[in-house]
């Protein structure tokens, strides 16, 4: 018999062939082995311009080419090492202070180990995305070394060594082994020795940097480093306190806050079997101490009352929550309850002797049981729960402010390092606790910091300073800071996205010749009489419309898009940029575009007067309205004029104007009708959000004045042909490709949303509200009048609105078909194909109906389901936070608009607590809160009645103050302390009329 | 978490620290099995194929057309233990069907088979471990076999995988060849199997499953087809060590 063996041993290569062998764990929670080959080589670069030895073995791809060395030959020196230095952090190194490595003032040359990014991968995936991003940026030369790959310095477990300590061992192999190689690297070209550059490993385990020291590697804990910089200060700010913190603790034995975490196999054996819950942990806009969650197992949410069950979540976090007993079940609160006023004077350099919850806090929360045990027969009762740990935090960089009353008065002149608090512009995030050198300098200013953790034996989470945006108040500190609130990216086009416009920029115009490539397959449609009608000073025009009588007494209507897709070819660095921005976003005063400008506003955008490259839905109906033939098609247009909707309607109206172009409009009116009456009658909703817009002075760009959007007939005509458009697109695409079409849909709302509506309108207008079907709910809106005040219909539909779930974009393979239902527009199907300018689902709709129409192939990034679900999820939050970071701009300019004015208005009551009421003013379209001891320089008593949604109130002020009762209020403005936010203030004038 | 695929342009290094143009280290042994017709075991990586050869035999169902050529079966039996994931493969699995099938016309296509009518000559294969490129190795390792059955044949049929760095959908114009994937890789990545008779550029085997754009193809197929070569040099080395020692009389 042979043995088989022997093939290892007898193998020259077998040297260099280890094998890494790990442990992992399945989602099914199998645990499976996997073996991996490794093969160690000689050949991997050092990528020091100071190596030449490297340079002549350095591989090469399958084209041939040679990756360009990226460390420099002449690294920056510090007052430690004068002859230069090249970087290793460790990984926690990375984890403690990225943004540090990503700031423009140091931290360049650095070399970033393969065992370190594995490492970081492991434990933040965001953070490594971030260092790939750096180590992709030419400027500041960072380099991934391969040490495991590398003969020398790869290292294998030892026995019984902990795979953190196996790590830290092949960090410091690789630092040594790069400082013997530049050394000798150095010797070979003849320079001197005390030219070579220092090779720097910055860690911060204790033990690491000692058996570095003994070992005779050069090591540094960051902050001693940090130290040796020129601009330390600023930069030490950034480095996360999380280390510092806990040895501090270390010495005396902190006192624990919180509950300890489950364990993660805990909470995922409870989550199977049912008796945990996970989800997305929300916090009440007006009581920080209340959070909810939406689980599947209960139609309502759960409620997460106080400081101990919240237990260290913030807004957004993926936590897991046990299900409290029935007897601890309360109705969410009716009480507003804010951090700032709670919690004012706290030291944020304290920390022994406070309890989680401070009296203040406790007393407030009684109240409120106290309140509901009364009526526990009435008080519909909700699930309680307490999130017992945390699956995903969903931190992010928060904008805010430093409190004030949280700097010492001594230390804002000297530069001591203090702990201050920042009160985040979000009011569900709670305030940070930060560690900071320039106290003095960052008061009264918009900053921006990052969580960095939130440990049991702290009251409030840790975090650090990023920078500094500009004072308080500003316009562009306030821009900025909305736009990093919302995540918008707002800085300029890269170049790489630049060069993929077209070169002839402004001068570009549709080719003379119909021969020109261009014109393949395009159909010639200059000859329509083809106009856009849009809001005033639009620049980026993405639509136009014709219609003509066709002889058989039908009509030809035709909606022209913009042909982005012409420009905007899939997978360049255009592409790609625009749909990370996914949408433009409109700010009062700013457009933060999605397209380069050339492209949005001229090239793209269909002028006027000037040949322009369409997409062109032409559709064949009676005058009834009734479809009779479709068709897509590329094409060429020549708009006749650009109208606004004033513009239109005036000509509309004027008799005596019998041109083309106005008879056009008016079929188009007659028929848009026609389309809206079908619409209303399948049972879409007319739907209503408080819309104002801000005029501003054209020279300064102050706001003067805030006017409520005026509706004409000539808008519904646009929309009415846009939603027409748009649905049979939808059909198309999803007939063309079944699996990837990218559609639009709005999920019918669960029942429990409108309940409380439904209630308040039974109870106090005897109105009843049906929501079995679209159509029943846009029915009994309808009914919802009341005689003496016209308003009270549009306050309704406002509410309703807020009941709905979000329309949210997705690619047909991922639902069914019943699923594809857009509610509030009662439509089978539907997608955004009308604006590419502006979004980039539309751009995704048009490239895929190029290719069911055969214009051109199909791509593969909009054909691969996976790709495409991406992109949903990504546009998806965008659209949300560009609507959300437009209404907070507006809320900044109404304030600003408003300031140093007092004006009286009438406004109506939406909501009432048991210590205050929202008031909502449509005239500005702002609604705000009134507390009670707002009402009075005594704070009244009140008496809330849930059952009526009154609040009575005696003592020093008696007003009586119901839901959808009409108030009349004073309107001032103010800054507001917690946010830093210039705020209208509504002062209660009298209940009742004007 | 290691790292994935998506590293590689950061040092034109793979998940095993291979050039995109290496392969794995391939070693195999011929009569492995003293009792079988002919055998071979092969290792490409940590993918491990048992193959013996027993035939040509008589019997072999008759094929419509007349029994002129001996007929070539192949079985193929994957343990339970080869993979991560401890699971049997059913009887009819139809992927291991298409591989027996692919294996069989590819060797009908180099065996002599007019010399032995109404003969068969079966290959069965044992797959001890897998590690991407499976199809692959049991066409190299039935090569051999075949070789030591002393079965008769125009050359050596050598086979290995080729794919590309960059994934289906993803755009990156500037994509690597590949040369013998690994499973990780597999997972991830379009590859194709490629087997070339001899020496010559006869392309006897191509298999493609996964998504790949076409202009990437070209480059998958020209770096397969060089590894083949490569890898019949392997194979052919291993034949002249086993027959230099049958010439010295120190085996059998």
């Amino acid at each position: 018999m042979t043995s088989l063996k022997r093939s290892l041993g007898s193998d020259p290569l077998a040297s260099n062939i280890s094998s890494k062998v790990y442990v992992r764990s399945t989602k099914s929670g199998k645990v499976q082995k996997i073996v991996r080959e490794l093969y160690l080589r000689q050949d991997i670069p050092c990528s020091s311009k100071l190596c030449t030895a490297c340079l002549k073995t350095a591989p090469r791809d399958a084209a041939g080419f040679l990756p360009p060395f990226v460390l420099s030959a002449a690294p920056a020196g510090t007052k430690k090492y004068k002859q230069g230095h090249y970087i290793i952090p460790d990984t926690n190194a990375l984890l403690n202070a990225l943004d540090l490595f990503e700031t423009s003032a140091a931290f360049y040359d650095v070399i970033i180990l393969q065992t370190v990014l594995e490492e970081l991968r492991n434990r933040s995936l965001p953070l490594y995305n971030r260092l790939i991003g750096l180590t992709k940026s030419e400027d500041k030369r960072f380099y991934v070394f391969f040490n495991d790959f590398r003969l020398e310095t790869y290292v294998v477990r030892e026995k019984g060594e902990s795979i953190n300590d196996r790590n830290d061992r092949a960090v410091r192999r690789a630092v040594k082994w790069y400082d013997e190689h530049l050394i000798q690297a150095v010797k070979a070209a003849g320079g001197r020795k005390e030219k070579v550059p220092a090779v720097v490993m910055l860690s911060d385990d204790k033990e690491n940097l000692r058996k570095a020291k003994k070992d005779g590697v050069e090591a540094c804990s960051l902050k001693e480093y940090v130290g040796g910089l020129e601009n330390a200060e600023k930069l030490l700010d950034m480095i996360s306190v999380v280390q510092e913190n806990r040895e501090i603790k270390d010495a005396k034995t902190a006192e624990l806050f919180y509950d300890e975490y489950y364990s993660v196999s805990k909470m995922g054996t409870g989550v199977k079997n049912g008796t945990l819950h996970q989800g997305i942990f929300n916090v009440s806009p007006y009581n920080y101490l209340e959070g909810s969650i939406k689980v599947p197992a209960f139609d309502k949410s759960l409620i997460v009352l106080g400081r101990e069950n919240i237990n260290r979540a913030v807004q957004g976090d993926v936590v897991v929550v046990e299900v409290l007993p029935k007897e601890q079940w309360k109705a969410p609160s009716t009480k507003i309850i804010e951090e700032e006023n709670m919690n004012k004077d706290e030291n944020a350099d304290a920390e022994e002797g406070e309890s989680v919850v401070t009296e203040k806090e406790r007393r407030a929360l009684q109240d409120e049981v106290k309140k509901v045990h009364s009526k526990t027969s009435e008080g519909r009762p909700q699930p309680t729960a307490r999130v017992v740990g945390v699956i995903k935090r969903n931190w992010r960089q928060y904008v805010g402010h430093v409190d004030e009353s949280s700097v010492s008065k001594s230390a804002k002149e000297s530069r001591k390092q203090q702990t201050v608090f920042l009160i985040p512009m979000d009011k569900r995030i709670p305030k940070i606790r930060v560690r900071t050198r320039q106290a003095g300098e960052i008061v009264g200013k918009r900053v921006l910091v990052t969580i960095d953790s939130w440990d049991r034996d702290s009251r409030h989470p840790v975090g650090h300073f990023v920078r500094s945006l500009g004072d308080l108040e500003t316009k562009g500190a306030e821009t900025e800071a909305l736009l990093l609130e919302y995540d918008v990216q707002y800085r300029p086009f890269p170049k790489a996205v630049l060069d993929c416009l077209p070169a002839e920029g402004h001068d570009w115009i549709v080719p003379p010749s119909t021969d020109d490539p261009g014109w393949k397959d395009r159909r010639d449609l200059r000859h329509l009489e083809i106009c856009s009608i849009d809001p005033i000073g639009c620049q980026d025009i993405d639509d136009a419309l014709h219609a003509r009588p066709l002889p058989n007494g039908n009509y030809e209507v035709g909606v022209h898009i913009a042909d982005v897709s012409h420009f905007v070819k899939p997978n360049n660095a255009m592409d790609a940029e625009a749909s990370i921005r996914g949408t433009t976003v409109y700010l009062v005063d700013k457009r933060i575009d999605m397209l380069p400008m050339l492209l949005g506003t001229d090239l793209c955008s269909l002028k006027p007067y000037i040949e322009r490259y369409a997409f062109s839905a032409i559709w064949e109906m009676t005058p009834d309205a009734e479809i009779v033939k479709s068709e897509f098609t590329k094409s060429v247009i020549k708009s006749r004029e650009a109208f606004s909707y004033e513009q239109a309607q005036i000509r509309v109206d004027d008799k005596s104007q019998q041109d083309d172009l106005t008879t056009a409009i008016r079929t188009l009116l007659m028929l848009s009708k026609k389309f809206k009456q079908k619409r209303m009658d399948a049972g879409a909703l007319s739907l209503s959000s408080p819309e104002v817009r801000v005029e501003m002075e054209s020279e300064t760009s102050d706001p003067i004045d805030i006017k409520t959007k005026k509706h004409l007939d000539t808008m519904s005509l646009v929309e009415e042909f846009m939603l027409l458009a748009n649905t049979s697109v939808a059909a198309k695409i999803y007939e063309a490709f079944p699996q990837t079409a990218m559609l639009r849909r709005h999920g019918a709302p669960p029942k429990t949303n409108f309940e409380e509506l439904a209630n308040q309108l039974k109870t106090k207008r005897n109105l009843d509200l049906r929501m079995a079907t679209s159509k029943e709910l846009a029915d009994s809106l309808d009914t919802c009048v009341d005689p003496k005040e016209p308003f009270f219909n549009t306050l309704v539909r406002i509410m309703a609105t807020r009941c709905m779930m979000s329309a949210e974009y997705f690619c047909s393979g991922t639902q069914a078909y019943p699923e594809f239902r857009h509610y509030g527009l009662a439509s089978e199907i539907y997608t955004h194909f009308t604006s590419p300018i502006r979004r980039y689902a539309d751009l995704v709709a048009h490239r895929q109906l190029a290719a069911a129409i055969d214009y051109e192939p199909l791509h593969a990034a909009v054909r691969s389901k996976g790709k495409l679900e991406a992109v949903c999820k990504n546009i998806n939050v965008r659209h949300r936070n560009a609507q959300q970071a437009g209404r907070a701009s507006i809320e900044y300019y109404v304030g600003q608009a408003l300031k140093g004015r007092i004006v009286e208005e009438e406004g109506f009551v939406m909501k009432v607590f048991s210590n205050g009421f929202v008031v909502f003013v449509p005239r500005f379209g702002i609604e705000s809160l009134i507390r009670l001891r707002d009402l009075a320089d005594v704070e009244p008593e009140g008496d809330f009645d849930p059952e009526n949604w009154t609040l009575r109130t005696s003592g020093s002020r008696e007003v009586k103050v119901e839901l959808f009762g009409k108030v009349v209020v004073r309107i001032s403005d103010v800054l507001e302390e917690g946010s830093g936010k210039r705020k209208v203030k509504l002062e209660l004038v009298k209940t009742g009329g004007k | 978490m290691p790292l994935d695929t998506s590293t590689y342009s950061l040092a034109l290094l793979r998940l095993d620290g291979r050039r995109w143009n290496e392969l794995r280290r391939l070693t195999a042994q011929m009569r492995t099995q003293a009792s079988a017709d002919g055998s071979a075991y092969l290792e490409m990586g940590n993918t491990k194929v048992i193959c013996t050869v027993s035939g040509p035999s008589e019997g072999g169902a008759v094929r419509p057309g007349g029994g002129e050529e001996a007929v070539v079966g192949v079985d193929i039996s994957i343990a339970g233990f080869s993979g991560v994931e401890r699971k049997r493969r059913a009887r009819n699995d139809k992927r291991v069907a298409e591989m027996q099938n692919t294996i069989a016309t590819a060797f009908e296509g180099v065996i002599f088979t007019k010399l032995y009518p109404r003969s068969l000559i079966t290959l069965s294969l044992h797959v001890l471990a897998q590690d991407g490129s499976l199809l692959a190795a049991c066409i190299n390792a039935c090569t051999l076999a075949l070789i030591d059955a002393g079965v008769p044949m125009k050359d050596y049929i050598a086979a290995c995988t080729a794919g590309s760095t960059s994934s289906y959908s993803s755009n990156e114009e500037a994509a690597d060849p590949l040369l013998d994937l690994n499973a990780a890789e597999e997972q991830e990545l379009p590859f194709l199997t490629v087997a070339t008779v001899g020496e010559s550029d006869f392309v006897s085997v191509l298999v493609l499953e996964t998504r790949v754009q076409v202009g990437r193809l070209e480059g998958m197929l020209a770096v397969g087809v060089d590894g083949c070569k490569q890898v019949r040099a392997i194979l052919d080395g291993v034949v002249r060590t086993r027959g230099g020692k049958i010439l010295e009389g120190s085996t059998v």
